[in-house]
């Protein structure tokens, strides 16, 4: 049975990582202590032949480095909004669909970074913009920084099912996003607008007026629907919001659906529609619980055909493990 | 019936062309952008044995691929060290006559895809999966994947990627179908008893040889140049997968024979040593690209067989080429594939199989190499009716012979001519 797997950050600078060192890379069979190579998913460079090279052991991993906050302005009370300066470098590295950090408020021990998605880089002035919403104990810790602002990355892996929406061109993507979700599913339409698409938003109002980032998925060009989309009372979708989709479905046939919101809001909305259409494909925002972006610590793992899923750095078909067979919980 | 081959070197050419001669809809998946693999490389048919053995495919009907590489001979007739009557094929012109004649047949051929998985009701292959999960079902199938290992498998039992015809890094490394199907893999071993074996020859860029050299090569197909004594390297001839060439003459001369480029007959030779010998001061290579530095390493994923070349434990998967056996060569390629590719088609209408009779060289290798592989020593050999064990075993039963009347009265007698040019469905 084909099984999809990924590693977001193989072939890239960062690849072998830690996960070489202890016979457990994601692609490499070799470096999962087999001696006959079983290479699924091909990304153009051996995993393997690179460790050798290296001598053996595992790339340089990444480092938090401190870094100038230009602006921080509180959207709503629990939601603040992060303008930093970065370098080019990471800008450029940043810019890329499912991107994210870990951010740190420098006064505080290793253990309070938090990954956060990227909304927007800038490449002419370097900047880059993350929205955080306090939840926590983390992200309050957050909320406390200054100026400089303790950043490590660059991490991609913040959208699953990325295989289906960077191969689409001149096509329509839809975006169901509510909350701050929307600020990783703002990437995704940056970046296949440029790829010709057309790209219609359901943004759910949520307990407020509207959206934080309306604006900026309207000054992409976006056709944007304000909508309640869930029914708290029985954690449903509203009949609204279902009538809403079977609307933007039939007139805009669209075939890939970018899901911005909880897991349990993934798993009402992926289980709707394939419902109707079974050849439809899902992207879905990565809500796994991470700590070390680096597939070491486990806490962001998901378990899918027996098999455990470092959701940090793996990439899974969000079909396989949201959607459910009628009558299964 | 639909069938699928998998792997478009000489095996899965003739498997494909084979089902289709049979009647059935044929479907070849090759990884690159060409067919032969390394078919693009060789260029040697037709020497010792393989005379016998290719005028055996032709009087069985099965003879279409070698009718084609004989009329892209760049020489015939060639003798060199242990070796007699050589063609040596233009490796620069074959692919696409064979691509053409494949079209002309009505293959569908689908190029640059990767097969990655297959579909499985209990014995059975259903589908297969594509590298970007596409499933494709068919009734039948034939894997001639070779045996060749990615990179990894290169690095940890050669000397790293050499950039050979496979181009992995471009197209992705081979799987292993019968492997995926739940069949684990036979793999070859050295002298030593490490696994796999260094493929055998290089080809070096023509025109950078001296003009004397590009002469004699053009004019009689072989040259054969001294190694000084310094560099002799016997050692060598043990990690090589052609024994046929893991002759003394080897390690004390360069063989360069004429196939197009200039072919040289070791598995690989570090330039700066190369460039001592007179006449090679400007010599570069040009496949693999690293050939001063190492070779592709093969016989690492061999799937367990019936002599009707059917994987045993599967009922629907069949098996060609080194896929199938320890085999080396076109030659041997073209044979195990015609047979994978007619079972197959027996296999979906329900027929009973048909093995090759041992009464001819390409039923006996076929038979024999399956019996000596069940052993330690019979893993460490190789199988080609071009030298070696094999070619003394045909002397040994009187197969080998030069006379194509004589073969054609062999294959009259067993009531067989043109058996394989028979339309079955």
């Amino acid at each position: 049975m084909f099984r999809y797997i990924d590693c977001i950050d193989a072939g890239t600078e960062f690849c072998p990582c830690n996960l070489a060192d202890t016979g457990e890379c994601i692609i490499c069979s070799q470096l999962r202590g087999k001696t006959f190579c079983d290479c699924l998913n091909w990304k153009g460079s051996c995993i393997f032949q690179e460790y050798y090279w290296n001598h053996n052991k595992s790339k340089k991993v990444r480092e938090f480095a401190e870094y100038v906050v230009v602006d921080k302005k509180y959207i709503r009370d629990d939601l603040i909004k992060f303008d930093i300066q970065v370098n080019a470098h990471l800008a450029r590295q940043l810019n890329s669909i499912g991107s994210y950090v870990f951010l740190k408020n420098p006064k505080s021990p290793e253990f309070f970074s938090t990954p956060i998605s990227i909304m927007k880089s800038n490449l002419k002035n370097n900047q880059i913009t993350v929205v955080v919403k306090i939840i926590g104990v983390k992200t309050k810790n957050l909320g406390l920084a200054g100026d400089k602002i303790l950043l490590k990355g660059p991490y991609w892996n913040g959208i699953q099912g990325q295989v289906f929406l960077k191969g689409l061109k001149n096509s329509t993507l839809f975006i169901a996003a509510r909350g701050v979700a929307a600020a990783p599913a703002l990437m995704v339409a940056k970046k296949l607008k440029l790829k010709g698409n057309e790209i219609i938003v359901a943004l759910d109002v949520g307990r407020h007026s509207e959206n934080f980032a309306k604006k900026d998925f309207t000054d992409l060009g976006c056709k944007i629907i304000d909508v309640s989309m869930v029914d708290y009372s029985k954690y449903s979708l509203k009949e609204e919001f279902i009538k809403i989709i079977a609307e933007l479905k039939k007139k805009y046939e669209f075939k890939v659906i970018l899901s911005a919101g909880s897991d349990e809001f993934h798993e009402l909305l992926l289980n709707h529609l394939y419902q109707f259409d079974n050849s439809l494909k899902f992207a879905t925002v990565n809500n796994g619980i991470i700590t070390c972006g680096e597939g070491v610590c486990g806490s962001c793992e998901a378990k899918l055909h027996n098999h455990l899923i470092k959701t940090c750095k793996q990439q899974y078909n969000p079909a396989e493990l949201f959607i459910k067979p009628k009558g299964e919980v | 019936m639909r069938i699928i081959v998998i792997g478009g070197g000489w095996a899965g050419c003739a498997a494909a062309l084979q089902a289709k001669k049979c009647g059935a809809e044929v479907l070849l998946i090759e990884k690159t952008d060409l067919l032969l693999g390394l078919g693009n490389v060789g260029g040697i048919i037709r020497n010792n044995g393989r005379f016998t053995a290719a005028e055996e495919m032709i009087a069985l009907g099965g003879g279409d691929l070698f009718k084609i590489a004989d009329n892209c001979a760049r020489h015939k007739n060639v003798d060199f060290p242990g070796h007699k009557h050589a063609t040596l094929y233009d490796v620069n012109r074959i692919e696409p006559e064979v691509r053409n004649y494949l079209y002309s047949k009505g293959v569908n051929v689908i190029f640059e895809t990767r097969v990655v998985d297959v579909g499985t009701e209990g014995n059975r292959i259903k589908s297969i999966y594509l590298f970007d999960g596409t499933e494709i079902e068919g009734d039948v199938f034939v894997e001639t994947t070779g045996s060749t290992g990615p990179i990894g498998n290169c690095l940890r039992y050669g000397q790293g990627c050499s950039m050979c015809i496979l181009r992995c890094p471009s197209y992705g490394p081979r799987i292993s179908i019968s492997m995926r199907a739940g069949v684990e893999d036979i793999q070859g071993l050295r002298g030593d008893e490490s696994f796999g074996a260094m493929s055998g020859s290089c080809k070096l860029v023509k025109e950078t040889l001296s003009e004397d050299i590009q002469e004699k090569l053009n004019k009689d197909g072989v040259v054969v140049l001294p190694v000084p004594k310094e560099d002799i390297n016997v050692e060598k001839l043990n990690m090589k997968v052609c024994q046929q060439y893991a002759l003394k003459e080897f390690a004390e001369n360069i063989v360069l024979l004429d196939t197009g480029h200039a072919k040289l007959m070791t598995s690989y030779y570090p330039l700066e040593k190369l460039r001592k010998i007179p006449g090679l001061e400007k010599a570069k290579f040009v496949d693999p690209y690293s050939g001063g530095k190492a070779n592709s390493i093969r016989y690492l994923s061999m799937a367990p067989r019936e002599n009707t070349m059917k994987v045993c434990g599967l009922d629907n998967l069949f098996v060609g080429g080194e896929k199938s056996g320890l085999f080396v060569g076109h030659t041997e390629a073209i044979v195990t594939g015609t047979l994978a590719g007619y079972n197959a088609v027996r296999a979906g209408l329900g027929l009973n199989l048909v093995e090759l009779p041992i009464t001819l060289a390409v039923g006996d290798i076929i038979n024999h190499e399956n019996e000596m592989k069940k052993s330690i020593e019979g893993l460490k050999l190789r199988y080609t009716f071009a030298g070696a064990n094999y070619f003394e075993r045909m002397k040994k039963l009187g197969l080998y012979t030069t006379n194509v009347e004589e073969i054609r009265n062999r294959v009259r007698s067993l009531m067989l001519e043109k058996f394989f040019e028979t339309r079955i469905i």
